[in-house]
């Protein structure tokens, strides 16, 4: 249904909007994907999930029909979103412009009108909740800046809701029945081997050790599969334990930076394919949904995942982890990596916490010392273990972000 | 139009109808080199002030108000006390100076620009470079001479300024009044 003009409603609807822009594949839709389907699970809450790029979003979501422009899943409506926009914007409750994208002009101004017209006369609707929903970070400055307003030209306010790790955050998206669900998966071997045989990835059997890499490009990925072909061992604190390392590779940035141990050209590369190398096997993965990914992740014994969805999707697998964070100017993804790498340590051994902490950074600076800091960090394996048992229940804390965010709406 | 961050304390900003006064900016990266600038504001009209939130790039309307090109005199608690070249005195509230006013500093020589809205004046603009002493900072680790590990010192008037490892107490600095950064030692 097209519209040029949208109008404002003569009644209130009570259902939220969500605006995402497709930047990188898979980060931006990943994270409101999975807000969306929550809030629509758990709240009863009507989402319309505005999203400009179909062609992505259906890589996560294979149902997805790239080329209609209103669908329904999970009991979210997705609308595709052109520029300018075809469908009708009808102001619900809540209006959620994910990671500062820019609005549509036509919904700013429609929400401009409708605050000025309250302005005048209390018993005219009242405008939406206006959210810019912000990136998480374990920095410190999220605290004092989450939930402020932000006063625009027209006199609206939009409300900065930043994700984090503190009580006095907006938190983190899990679901509520997440960990539940992780841990009857983890308590039977059989479910990771079914799981693997599945996603077409023959001969690892649950006593191999299995290392997913969803990382961006980087030379210390390349010298940890080096060594990882010569290794014959993993060890632990007590004895060296003989076991062949599965690293799982899905098509795209990771697997440029091992071109030349494979010896074959990207295109030639297909889902499914393996490539044993010594002692590694290389396993091409192919493209999953979420529940999917979250399965691999809560399989496999150590992830190295990147961006913002798949990095806490790594903290809730309960599974070590390398987090490879979006470069940003003047390395100042560096300070958000070392925010994190400070809380995620409070917890663990001096010794354990600094290995981890310098196999981070080696990874994410490009750095070859990355396979001596792996020596010693997977020697401390079962340690690394228990701690990201425990530190699930230490970051979500009392409430998660749908929970939260629906309480901030009601006292908006 | 000014983005977010580009405004800096002093500068005045049309929102809603309304004149506010920029107390003090505070910048910090978001996602994708995203700049998030929160502010403390101040209403002209109401006395009210605000803490908010901007995106960095977002256009706000500063006002282009009349300024005065004055020097500090006396602080009259709690007002600071500025003239022009006719010595015509103006009082502006210590509130107002918001993160300026640590480099407000008894005998200070340097021009400020004085802002008035309907004859009051309601804010000052610092020059955008300002020399001030070091009155207290740890001395320099040996060994290194890279000149890129920075350090707290406080400087004449109480404020802490970042500097580099080389400053010592009693060198004078160079600021950037903007960002409050350390430019070089002078």
């Amino acid at each position: 249904m097209a519209s040029e003009t949208p109008t404002i409603s003569s009644f209130h609807s009570p259902h939220w909007d969500i605006f995402c822009v497709v930047v990188d594949n898979y980060g931006d839709i990943g994270v409101t994907w999975r807000l969306a389907k929550q809030l629509a699970a758990e709240y009863q809450i009507d989402i319309n999930l505005w999203v400009d790029d179909l062609n992505s979003f259906s890589h996560i979501l294979p149902e997805l029909d790239k080329s209609v422009a209103q669908q329904r899943f999970h009991d979210v409506n997705i609308f595709k979103w052109n520029q300018p926009l075809d469908i009708s914007y009808d102001p619900g409750a809540l209006l959620i412009e994910a990671f500062a994208c820019e609005l549509p002009s036509q919904v700013i101004s429609l929400i401009g009108a409708l605050h000025q017209k309250h302005k005048a006369k209390e018993s005219i609707i009242k405008p939406p909740v206006w959210l810019n929903l912000e990136y998480l970070s374990a920095e410190d400055w999220v605290d004092g800046c989450h939930g402020l307003p932000s006063m625009q030209a027209s006199g609206i306010k939009k409300h900065f809701y930043f994700p984090g790790f503190t009580s006095k955050s907006g938190g983190l998206i899990c679901e509520s029945t997440l960990f539940k669900l992780r841990d009857e998966w983890q308590s039977n071997t059989n479910n990771k081997v079914a799981l693997f045989k599945k996603l077409g990835l023959t001969g690892i059997t649950a006593k191999d050790f299995v290392i997913s890499v969803f990382s961006y490009e980087t030379t210390a990925l390349t010298a940890l599969c080096k060594h990882w072909i010569q290794c014959n061992s993993i060890t632990n604190k007590t004895s060296p334990v003989s076991k062949r390392i599965h690293a799982l590779f899905p098509m795209g940035k990771s697997l440029s930076s091992i071109l030349d141990l494979l010896n074959v050209p990207l295109q030639a590369i297909k889902p499914g394919q393996q490539f044993c190398l010594g002692n590694l096997v290389i396993h091409i993965l192919p493209m999953t949904d979420q529940t999917q990914f979250d399965r691999l992740l809560w399989s496999c014994d150590f992830n190295i995942v990147r961006g913002e969805d798949s990095f806490l999707r790594a903290q809730w697998a309960a599974k070590p982890f390398i987090w490879h964070i979006y470069p940003q100017e003047d390395d100042y993804h560096l300070v958000k990596l070392q925010a994190f790498v400070n809380i995620y340590s409070l917890k663990l051994e001096n010794d354990v916490a600094n290995t981890w902490s310098k196999t981070n950074f080696a990874f994410n600076q490009q750095d070859s010392n990355v396979v001596e800091h792996w020596q010693q960090l997977i020697s401390a394996q079962s340690t690394l273990e228990q701690h990201a048992k425990h530190w699930p229940i230490d970051a979500k804390k009392d409430a998660d972000l749908a929970s939260r965010l629906v309480e901030f709406v009601k006292t908006s | 139009m000014k983005t977010a961050h580009e405004l800096r304390p002093g500068n005045v900003i049309m929102l809603d109808g309304s004149p506010w006064v920029v107390q003090k900016t505070e910048t910090t990266r978001s996602g994708r080199n995203a700049a998030i600038v929160k502010m403390k504001l101040k209403n002209v009209l109401q006395d009210s002030t605000t803490e908010t939130t901007f995106k960095g790039e977002d256009k706000m309307e500063d006002i282009i108000l009349e300024r005065l090109a004055c020097t500090y005199s006396y602080y009259a608690d709690p007002m600071y006390v500025f003239m022009d070249a006719e010595y015509n005195q103006y009082d502006v509230e210590a509130d107002n100076l918001g993160d300026a006013g640590a480099y407000i500093v008894d005998g200070m020589e340097e021009e400020c620009s004085v802002t008035f809205y309907e004859g009051k004046a309601i804010s000052v603009e610092l020059p955008v470079t300002i020399v001030r002493e070091v009155t207290y900072t740890e001395p320099a680790a040996r060994g290194d001479t890279s000149g890129k590990v920075m350090k707290p010192a406080t400087i004449t008037g109480g404020g802490t300024v970042t500097v580099a490892e080389f400053v010592k107490i009693g060198d004078k600095i160079e600021i950037d009044t903007r960002t409050n950064e350390f430019k070089k030692r002078v």
